[in-house]
């Protein structure tokens, strides 16, 4: 973990080094109450009590959790249940959209409430990493993708860059298939090796946490299976939340799962509860593909 | 839908009205109603095309012969003698400067009296006199040949009305009508014979003149300053590559003939790089493209030049860093100029800000400015700064309309990597959307160069080139534009004569050079378009 401008984050010291876990652990875990503010022992990021407006119309009600560090927390839900706009509030890309504010509640990351007017929303961003829906290369070079990120913080040492391009590709499992076209597009690579571009893109500037807005959802199987795998991969050095309408990939890749509905959230736990202990009856309904 | 059983299939489906017009049915008639409006276009597209090329080709096969008889009736001998003269009075010219540059010395430096400058250049000024005389007697003979060889046109010219008339009869079956036209054929041989007989002449006045420039060359009087001794030198210099040029006008002199035909690919040559357009001209019409060409060009590059940053400027703004409130405000009042017509757009040109530049110009502290100060209202950097504004509302549309298409994700990409606003603009919308800015760019070109009114009321309408030696300079002096003479001169030639086929050729050249223009920034288009996968 390199926490390379601890500017933001710095009311409390950088988190301990945990020993990396094994990849395809889904672990069990005691059983968590449904509790959405249930207690845990590494709460990285910190929501409480958000309402969120799009203009007039409310998106979220009253929505409290903690996302804990180091681990995969999926969102899941039907359409317009507010778990993208929940995403992107944690690094506050919804600022793009007029019209959108949080109306209540606070976001803290390590203790800072990142909508603080003094918050400098760059850093922000650098530290929290984003990978969108719909792959989204820039009309550049691959290599020139990855290092995109690291140049706007000006670095210009090109044995740097090569070395974080490898390193980053490596890390998106995407290094032997584009190690020989780095000077091609990106627009040139598959669907699939556009979205582990992007993931590439994302880690090459080093950030805490990856939001995944739906990254699998316009890859076909084989692709979004090596994206899952990548996943698995990553989880063991960066917080990583993804927001997916596939409840066997949340099933599959995630630690714990949140399940929203109509803008709240219904039920929060571990994912092998979810999965197959719910608490809540709609999340029974909706697990068992009843409704949604 | 097979039935086994008859009375079934009968109501099944239902039939087609009977209602036709023409012996179509409705549907036909909508098509052809639409179908129709689309071949109009093309049809008046076509005809357009056809009439330019028709009434400009013909230019060709004129120009030749008005070369043919530039050449037979010894005009082209007489020019080579005239170059001669010509050259010397701009060598005089040089002189005249160099005098007003020696007053402007003593007066401001020496500080001298007026009137003591004048005394203390009286030398120079005798000087500047003999070498003036040195060219008397090539002169004389110039004129003479001058009004000689211009006897021949007309009679040529005579000639030809008469040839026409007479097949004009002809032409109408007035056979004996036609008889009594007398057309007096032109001896060429006969006529030219006393203007070639002036060679011996002109080769003792262009003995003479030699001796007498190196006789007036010594008694140069030196200069007050080093700096306007070294222009006497270069004076001294330009003269001898002048004296130098004599032996060549010479052997044209005794080469030329008359009857060496001119080459067809001149009619072309000769107006795609004649540097000369010179109409009802008493002694010989050109029909040189330059320096209309050079005008327009001029012209809309100054205006590119102030409407590209203007144009992509307030469009980058407008679609990224513009609040919807400033989006609604700026957005119409760019389109808006367009809705002012050129010639009000002109007409304040002339009225106020040709003015109000020119005394801006002649503001002293503004005097560092190349081409400052300027007393001509109208010229290159009026017409330019009119047609910016024209151009700006184009540039900025399509511009915008280009920078709109980039998608948001790349925006959004940008962003969550921890980019600035500025920095997302600069290096990734605008690369992104280069191919539509650039071809926004072209089409603006497209659209100022085609521009009429503008120019002819304020470039100024003089047709030379313009000096490019002034440096950026050269945008206040006035030019004439291909747009605008035609706009100006195809009132009042007359119908078929070649100076109305020239201007159709101008014309021509300038559909050319939009579709070239049009067509280059759609290549761009397509080439560059980024493929958003």
């Amino acid at each position: 973990m390199v926490t390379a401008a601890p500017t933001l984050m710095e009311t409390r010291p950088a988190a301990p080094v945990l020993p990396p876990r094994p990849p395809a652990a889904a672990e069990p875990g005691p059983a968590a109450p449904a509790s959405a503010l249930a207690p845990a022992a590494e709460t990285l990021i910190d929501i409480r009590q958000v309402d969120f407006f799009y203009g007039a119309s409310q998106a979220l009600h009253d929505v409290s959790l903690a996302i804990e560090h180091k681990k995969v927390t999926a969102f899941i839900g039907p359409s317009g249940c507010g778990k993208s706009t929940l995403l992107r509030c944690l690094n506050r890309m919804n600022d793009l959209i007029d019209g959108t504010r949080v109306a209540r509640g606070t976001i803290r990351i390590r203790g800072v409430d990142i909508h603080q007017p003094d918050v400098d929303v760059i850093e922000l961003r650098k530290r929290i990493g984003m990978v969108f829906q719909k792959s989204n290369p820039f009309p550049k070079s691959i290599y020139e993708n990855i290092t995109y990120g690291l140049r706007l913080q000006g670095v210009t040492n090109r044995a740097r860059l090569d070395e974080v391009v490898e390193k980053s590709l490596r890390g998106a499992a995407l290094w032997d298939e584009v190690k020989d076209r780095l000077d091609a597009s990106g627009l040139g690579l598959s669907g699939g090796q556009q979205q582990r571009l992007c993931i590439a893109r994302a880690i090459a500037v080093e950030p805490e946490v990856i939001l995944m807005d739906e990254p699998c959802s316009a890859l076909d199987p084989v692709a979004t299976a090596k994206v899952e795998e990548l996943i698995q991969e990553l989880r063991s050095r960066y917080t990583i939340v993804i927001v997916t309408h596939n409840m066997q990939q949340a099933a599959r890749c995630s630690d714990k799962t949140a399940f929203f509905y109509m803008g709240r959230l219904v039920e929060y736990a571990d994912t092998r509860n979810i999965f197959t202990n719910p608490a809540n009856p709609q999340t029974e309904a909706y697990v068992s593909g009843r409704f949604g | 839908m097979a039935s086994t059983e008859s009375s079934q299939p009968k109501h099944f489906l239902a039939y087609k009205g009977k209602f036709r017009l023409f012996g179509l049915t409705i549907d036909d008639c909508i098509k052809v109603f639409f179908g129709g409006n689309a071949v109009v276009s093309i049809v008046v597209l076509t005809l357009i095309t056809y009439f330019l090329f028709r009434e400009g080709a013909g230019f060709f096969g004129q120009n030749r012969r008005n070369l043919d008889i530039y050449r037979r009736a010894g005009l082209e001998y007489v020019d080579y003698i005239r170059t001669q003269q010509d050259d010397h009075t701009a060598l005089t010219r040089y002189l005249s400067d160099l005098r007003l540059r020696q007053l402007r010395y003593l007066t401001q430096e020496r500080h001298l009296s007026l009137a003591e400058a004048n005394a203390k250049l009286g030398p120079f000024d005798d000087f500047a006199e003999q070498y003036g005389d040195a060219i008397e007697p090539i002169r004389t003979i110039v004129s003479d040949l001058t009004e000689q060889a211009s006897a021949i046109k007309t009679k040529c010219g005579v000639a030809e009305d008469k040839l026409t008339e007479r097949q004009q009869l002809l032409a109408e079956g007035r056979n004996a009508d036609a008889g009594r036209v007398v057309v007096e054929s032109v001896d060429f041989a006969a006529e030219l014979a006393p203007i070639r007989a002036t060679l011996p002449a002109w080769r003792e006045a262009s003995a003479e003149l030699t001796k007498r420039i190196s006789q007036v060359l010594v008694t140069a009087p030196a200069m007050p300053d080093p700096a306007l001794q070294a222009r006497l030198e270069r004076f001294k210099e330009l003269n001898a590559t002048y004296v130098a040029g004599f032996p060549a006008i010479q052997r044209r002199l005794e080469t030329w003939d008359y009857t060496k035909p001119v080459p067809a690919a001149q009619a072309l040559t000769s107006f795609i790089f004649g540097r000369e357009w010179l109409t009802a001209s008493f002694w010989q019409d050109w029909y040189g493209v330059i320096p209309l060409l050079v005008g327009s060009v001029m012209v809309s590059l100054l205006a590119l030049v102030l409407a590209v940053p203007l144009g992509v400027g307030a469009a980058i703004y407008v679609n990224q860093m513009a609040s919807p409130l400033e989006q609604r405000f700026i957005k119409p009042s760019i389109e808006f100029i367009s809705a002012i017509p050129s010639v009000v757009l002109g007409f304040f040109g002339i009225a106020v800000l040709g003015q109000a530049m020119r005394a801006l110009s002649q503001v002293s502290w503004l005097s560092w400015v190349p081409g400052f100060p300027y007393s001509e209202r109208l010229n290159i950097l009026t017409a330019g700064c009119l047609l910016a504004l024209i151009a700006v509302p184009t540039i900025f549309t399509l511009a915008e309309d280009a920078l709109n298409n980039v998608p948001r994700a790349f925006k959004e990409a940008s962003f969550a990597l921890g980019a600035t606003r500025l920095q997302t603009v600069i290096k990734i919308i605008v690369p992104a959307s280069l191919s539509g800015i650039i071809s926004a760019v072209l089409l603006g070109f497209g659209r100022v160069i085609g521009e009429t009114m503008v120019v002819l009321l304020c470039a100024g309408n003089r047709i030379a080139i313009p000096d490019f030696t002034m440096g950026l300079g050269v945008v206040t002096q006035p030019v004439h534009t291909m747009t605008g003479i035609i706009a100006q001169e195809m009132g009042e030639v007359v119908q078929g004569s070649i100076h109305y086929r020239a201007l159709f050729v101008v014309g021509i050249l300038l559909f050319f050079l939009s579709l070239g223009i049009n067509y280059v920034a759609q290549a761009v288009v397509r080439k560059y378009r980024v493929s958003i996968g």
